[in-house]
């Protein structure tokens, strides 16, 4: 459910201010809303003083920060007075200084990286070639280059060879090697005096020369070689070491710049909320959103906190609107996880239905229709159980672990109805029958329960649309109560019509119809006949779970009759095996997201109102993962 | 015969429909990965647009299942 929220008032004199906010900031329920002007009172500013010191905390803030990156754990409750100019000096001072040793460190481990890449990447090649280098360095006439030729353009390097060839004559030799990477290294052999017009001829053949790491680049290539060569088991190392060093540089500090951090985070957060109250010569106010039913708790909490001259008062209904006030979702343990289901949409707008509490009951049971087989559903049991147990309290695998808790069990239960276990494995061997019906014959069978699930979701859709609609819009309301009600009319009399229900129905249906067609126009416009076909379309859009239900039965047979098809029966049973795997997969990935889809789209299109904003109390800040 | 026209006829009927949903699925999953070049966190919404016009598969399956039944007295 969105928990019902009220708009309070908090006003005392000017000189509590701070203190109120402190306080506020201690108790973290009230989300801050802007005063609004009125003669007399006006914006709280921060003085010249205050604002200063925000800018030099703010460029504090940005040298921790890079020093702490990916550091997600908080600082402590500090406390609550604003730091110092001494203390905010020597945060300064201290997070400048780690933050220039960790960016130096962190050049040279890119440097040592670069080289390392390179010297593994040309290893190879600079062993082979290193004693035809020797040997032109002995001829001071002769000079050597290294280049590179992309793997996409190695027809072009004959065509340069040749050319080269032309122009030097005899003194020109080449040898080649393939990289991994599928480049051509290249050592060119040339007389020294034609080393510029060598570099016109590559740039012709856009083919790039190997650029030496800095410390070799002054180096002549026959005393870079070895060094590069030998270099290459000392890089692992340094880089270790440099690691470390920068590891060791920034846990040296880690718990003084985690508490500055903390404490920048919450004076910034205050000073922002300073902005947001209001102030006359000798009273401040402070207006916000809270919980209901945490209004009483903050009135004492504040009155023992900040004295009594700080009061509290409540803001009528009337004097707020819908539209402002921060949405707070709160529903029972077994439903929560299905929130993030719901957060993967806007927020429904304060005062709608909060539609948590039937997606943890339809969701869990489309997929488990779709998936229907005991077998997959106590593999993803397991696979649930596991990831539970691997998981922690508010992580996305405990989330996704208590999601797939109900999906696995109504699989379970749909399997033993409709007899699947892996499959028809259980009636090949034992001669298990479905309790229901199977699926892989009984089509119709299963498509009358997937439009069925269908009708009933929709028109669920339908009446919590009405009621929804019933406070501010009563017209809209009855036309969705219509609508929900000829959708049953609809499905009665076809039902009647295929002689499922009695022949008599037939008629009174029908006549009702014809009387709630006119009031449907009548409450929704000329567009509703439109809309109420949508809505039957909505319905038939179910049948993608007999659909992708039957898919997945009939690959399972499939998968269970290589056994028997295959000769080998070892052979037949490991291909089985795979098959069954990827069905699991597909298991697992199609039903979950169909099932949204029919929430998203089908369900939610009659009811959901998005809109809202989240509701987020003023409070100590608090490190979000990968800060 | 009245089997071979029934089966020719599903056939037609889901193939129509899979190259109408392969088509528009297409054209929403190249705006998707250039959505999701820009903006990562819709990944999920995109995943949920691609699977709209399975509709039309689904119902293409169902109705050549009908033709099936029908056809072969199933």
């Amino acid at each position: 459910m969105i928990i019902p929220m009220a708009r309070i008032r908090v006003l005392g004199p000017r000189d509590d201010l701070d203190s109120t906010l402190a306080a506020l900031q201690d108790v973290e329920v009230l989300h801050l809303a802007e005063v609004a002007a009125q003669p007399g009172i006006r914006r709280a500013r921060l003085d010249a003083r205050r604002e200063r010191r925000r800018r030099q905390l703010l460029r504090v803030l940005g040298d921790v920060s890079a020093v702490l990156h990916g550091d997600d754990a908080s600082g402590g409750r500090g406390a609550r007075e604003p730091p110092s100019t001494a203390v905010l000096a020597t945060w300064a001072c201290e997070a400048n200084r780690v933050r220039r040793e960790v960016q130096r460190l962190s050049a040279r481990e890119r440097a040592l990286e670069e080289e390392q890449a390179l010297v593994s990447r040309y290893r190879g090649f600079l062993t082979a070639v290193h004693p035809m280098v020797r040997r032109i360095a002995l001829t001071p006439r002769l000079t050597s280059r290294i280049v590179v030729v992309p793997a996409a353009m190695r027809g072009t390097i004959d065509t340069l060879a040749a050319l080269l060839r032309g122009e030097i004559g005899e003194e020109f030799a080449i040898d080649m090697r393939s990289l991994a990477d599928g480049d051509l290294a290249v050592l060119l052999a040339l007389p020294r005096d034609f080393s510029e017009r060598l570099d016109a001829r590559l740039a012709d053949a856009r083919v790039p020369e190997v650029t030496l790491p800095e410390v070799y680049r002054g180096l002549p290539l026959e005393q870079a070689i070895p060094r590069m060569i030998a270099r290459g088991s000392e890089i692992a190392q340094l880089l270790t070491d440099g690691r470390r060093e920068r590891e060791e540089r920034v846990n040296a500090s880690r718990a003084a710049l985690r508490q500055a951090r903390q404490a920048i985070h919450d004076w910034l957060s205050e000073t922002d909320a300073h902005e947001k109250c209001a102030v006359t010569q000798h009273a401040f106010a402070i207006e916000g959103w809270i919980p209901e039913h945490r209004t009483a708790a903050l009135v004492r909490y504040l009155t023992r906190a900040s004295g009594p001259d700080v009061t509290v008062e409540t803001i009528a209904r009337e004097a707020w609107s819908a539209d402002d006030a921060p949405v707070m979702l709160s529903n029972p343990r077994f439903f929560r996880p299905f929130e993030a289901l719901i957060a993967l949409m806007p927020l429904p707008a304060y005062g709608s239905i909060d539609p948590t509490p039937y997606v943890a009951v339809f969701f869990p049971m489309i997929f488990g229709m779709m998936l229907g087989d005991v077998g997959y559903g106590l593999l993803l049991a397991v696979l649930a159980f596991v990831l539970h147990r691997r998981s922690t309290v508010g992580s996305v695998q405990r989330t996704l672990a208590e999601v797939a808790g109900p999906c696995a069990a109504f699989a379970i239960i749909f399997g033993v109805l409709f007899g699947e276990y892996f499959g028809d494995a259980a009636h090949r061997l034992f001669g298990l029958e479905a309790v229901l019906f199977d699926r892989a014959h009984a089509v119709l069978a299963a498509l009358a329960v997937a439009i069925g699930l269908g009708v009933v979701h929709v028109v669920l859709g339908l009446i919590l649309g009405a009621v929804s609609a019933v406070r501010h819009e009563p017209r809209h309301a009855v036309g969705k109560g219509v609508s929900a009600v000829m959708v049953l009319l609809v499905v009665g009399a076809l039902l009647a019509a295929f002689d499922v229900l009695p022949e008599g129905l037939f008629t009174p249906a029908v006549i009702a119809l014809l009387i709630a067609f006119p009031v449907l126009i009548a409450t929704e416009g000329l567009i509703a006949p439109v809309e109420f076909l949508a809505t039957l379309g909505n319905v038939l859009s179910y049948a993608r779970i007999m659909a992708v239900g039957t898919a997945s039965v009939m690959l399972a047979v499939v998968a269970n009759q290589m056994i028997g098809t295959l000769g080998s029966t070892a052979v037949g049973l490991v291909f089985a095996l795979l098959f069954h795997l990827v069905n699991f997969a597909i298991g697992l990935f199609t039903p979950a997201i169909h099932a949204l889809r029919l929430h998203y789209v089908e369900f939610f299109g009659k009811f959901y109102s998005p809109g809202g904003h989240s509701y987020a109390p003023f409070g100590r800040w608090t490190p979000s993962p990968g800060q | 015969m009245n089997t071979m026209w029934s089966v020719i006829s599903a056939a037609a009927v889901l193939s129509i429909a899979a190259l109408a949903t392969a088509w528009a699925q297409s054209k929403i999953g190249a705006a998707g990965a250039a959505t999701l070049a820009e903006k990562p966190q819709l990944s999920t919404t995109i995943i949920i647009m691609l699977a709209i016009p399975e509709t039309m598969v689904i119902l293409g399956f169902v109705v050549a299942v009908l033709i099936i039944l029908r056809g072969t007295g199933g």
